[in-house]
């Protein structure tokens, strides 16, 4: 399985490049870039956007991948716990508060903060509702992300129309899922330490995690601790996931897909799928992005939330139709 | 009998207002084989996962001592392993693969999990998915899963809800010596549903009837009609003509 793992970085790497050379410059002048032809900023710039997608898809990776395994179900991704509609509704509190004057600009958290406290706050809830069933019962878990995430883009929707028409269409742009065109680099130095910590819980956690994999009762008498493993994959899960929405909005299907890739190329062994499924999801998100560099409808280009919702809807369809994968 | 291998002090499981199991006190020494018997929902499935500790924690009641003496959950996986009734697996991975991850609380060993496929007769299906074995097959990867989890533990324990469920009287014969293996150095407590196969194999059985121990003794002295009549609330009698598989008479050289 090795091979395909270096494989799969060799793509990513190829993604990246690709993703280095196209933008709004023109493709010649990016493929110069590629070639050596320096142009600072521009590059300096390109490079920070491919690092921003690959750390957002990575960390959306490694979020799916630690909730399908809470889950025990391969369908189940950031979005199942309503975490991007919890992060979704913070934002637009935030707007509404801050059009209404509740804060001055001084004092104005932002979009990110409000976002990272709806995150918490769905992940609160989710886990109180979570521990009415001992932790055990992931159904109840599930059922409790959907209705709340239900819940929790209805009121999106109502703020929606409190806003003023001007910070309107930065709510809905946010909520399309969208890489900042400028990346901010001490977002993206939070959300690179977030994800590398959970990438080391969780591939510290691999042998555990393969264990859970049978039933409950097989892994506790084989030595497992499934309660804190449980609890351990919840909060890394949802961590990851708030972090990358607040970076980005709800990107959707990355965390569902990119952890499938890196189990039909890797197998189901947890010691390469934590790895695998980072890079899954950073090749799927750095793709999505370069590929909406050459889509022009004439409006500007299209939120990457969009290309992955259409390339990652088919997919998700085709994973049902096989199964759930299993 | 020397110290026991497994010790349990009044070991009771209620789920809400329904009591699943009264206290239950148990003892099982060094080269015990004991059979559970007893009606479905009479408790055999409880006081297994009782005693393997893996029942949730409300309802639940009662101490547990393996060797002598309280365990944390990876110290307790090296003395004793449990295969439930209802084995699961959520995961693409090999017979091989899982029978592997039976070594999760000890070191890793190749050896330990070939010698466990042997023992179920499944050395030649290691590299198959789980997925693609049969039900029986997948019975035997979780009960060799089971035995490789306790490969080279002195005084191993094993602690097996229903485990001839969908296995054919061959490859049962082939278990049961494997078993034998196991009990001869430590214990080996196992649910079964038919009474006469638990006197072929067991030196002691157990009779529950809604979740008491009603009958504790020699299985040839306890597995009998009138006994298991009283048990099962339904008449009872000895028959020839049952056909049952042939046990091996010695234990096969499993370590």
């Amino acid at each position: 399985m090795l091979p395909r793992f270096f494989l799969l970085s060799l793509v990513l790497c190829c993604a990246a490049l690709v993703r280095v050379a196209l933008g709004p410059i023109g493709t010649d002048e990016g493929v110069r870039l590629v070639l050596g032809v320096p142009s600072a900023d521009i590059a300096q710039l390109r490079v920070l956007s491919v690092v921003s997608a690959a750390l957002v898809g990575a960390a959306l990776g490694l979020s799916g991948l630690a909730l399908q395994v809470l889950m025990r179900n391969p369908l189940a991704s950031p979005f199942v716990l309503g975490i991007s509609s919890g992060a979704g509704f913070g934002v637009a509190c935030v707007l509404v508060l801050g059009a209404l004057g509740a804060f001055s600009s001084r004092i104005f958290f932002g979009e990110a903060i409000g976002a990272i406290l709806g995150a918490a706050c769905t992940l609160g809830i989710v886990a109180r509702l979570g521990r009415a069933t001992d932790g055990q019962d992931t159904t109840a878990l599930l059922l409790a992300g959907v209705i709340l995430g239900s819940m929790f883009s209805a009121g999106t929707m109502l703020l929606e129309h409190l806003v003023p028409h001007g910070l309107r269409g930065d709510l809905l742009s946010w909520m399309s899922g969208r890489l900042p065109e400028i990346p901010n680099r001490a977002q993206l130095a939070t959300l690179a330490v977030v994800t590398v910590l959970a990438w080391i819980v969780l591939a510290r956690a691999s042998k555990a995690l393969d264990v859970s994999m049978l039933s409950d009762d097989e892994a506790r008498s084989s030595g497992v601790a499934l309660h804190a493993l449980r609890r351990k994959l919840f909060w890394t899960g949802g961590v990851l996931a708030g972090v990358a929405v607040a970076y980005a909005g709800p990107i959707g299907f990355v965390g569902l897909v990119g952890p499938h890739i890196a189990r039909r190329l890797l197998g189901p062994h947890h010691g390469l799928l934590v790895p695998g499924s980072a890079l899954a999801g950073a090749l799927l998100l750095v793709s999505a992005d370069a590929v909406r560099q050459v889509l022009d409808l004439g409006s500007g280009r299209l939120p990457v939330g969009v290309v992955t919702a259409l390339a990652g809807g088919p997919a998700f369809l085709w994973l049902l139709r096989r199964g759930s994968g299993r | 009998m020397t110290d026991p291998l497994l010790d349990a002090k009044q070991l009771s499981m209620r789920y809400g207002a329904t009591v699943a199991l009264h206290p239950i006190d148990l003892s099982v020494g060094v080269g015990e084989f004991v059979a559970i018997v007893g009606v479905n929902g009479c408790g055999k499935s409880t006081l297994l996962r009782a005693l393997a500790e893996v029942l949730p924690a409300a309802g639940k009641s009662g101490v547990v001592r393996l060797h002598g003496a309280s365990h944390s959950s990876r110290d307790a996986a090296r003395l004793r392993a449990f295969v439930p009734q209802r084995p699961d697996l959520a995961a693409e991975f090999t017979a091989r693969a899982v029978v592997g991850l039976g070594r999760f609380a000890s070191a890793p060993s190749t050896d330990a999990v070939e010698r466990a496929l042997h023992a179920v007769g499944l050395q030649g299906k290691g590299d198959r998915l789980v997925t693609t074995l049969s039900g029986g097959e997948r019975q035997r990867v979780a009960l060799a899963r089971a035995l490789a989890q306790l490969d080279g533990a002195e005084r191993p324990i094993l602690l097996l809800d229903e485990p001839f469920a969908g296995i054919d009287p061959a490859e049962v014969a082939r278990v049961v010596t494997a078993l034998r293996a196991v009990a001869a150095r430590g214990a080996v407590l196992c649910s079964l549903h038919d009474p006469g196969l638990a006197r072929c194999i067991a030196h002691r059985a157990l009779v529950l009837r809604e979740g008491r121990v009603v009958a504790d003794g020699p299985a040839a002295n306890i597995l009998v009609p009138t006994v298991l009549t009283k048990a099962y609330g339904h008449a009872m009698e000895e028959s020839k003509s049952w056909i049952v598989p042939s046990l091996l008479p010695e234990p096969a050289p499993f370590r």
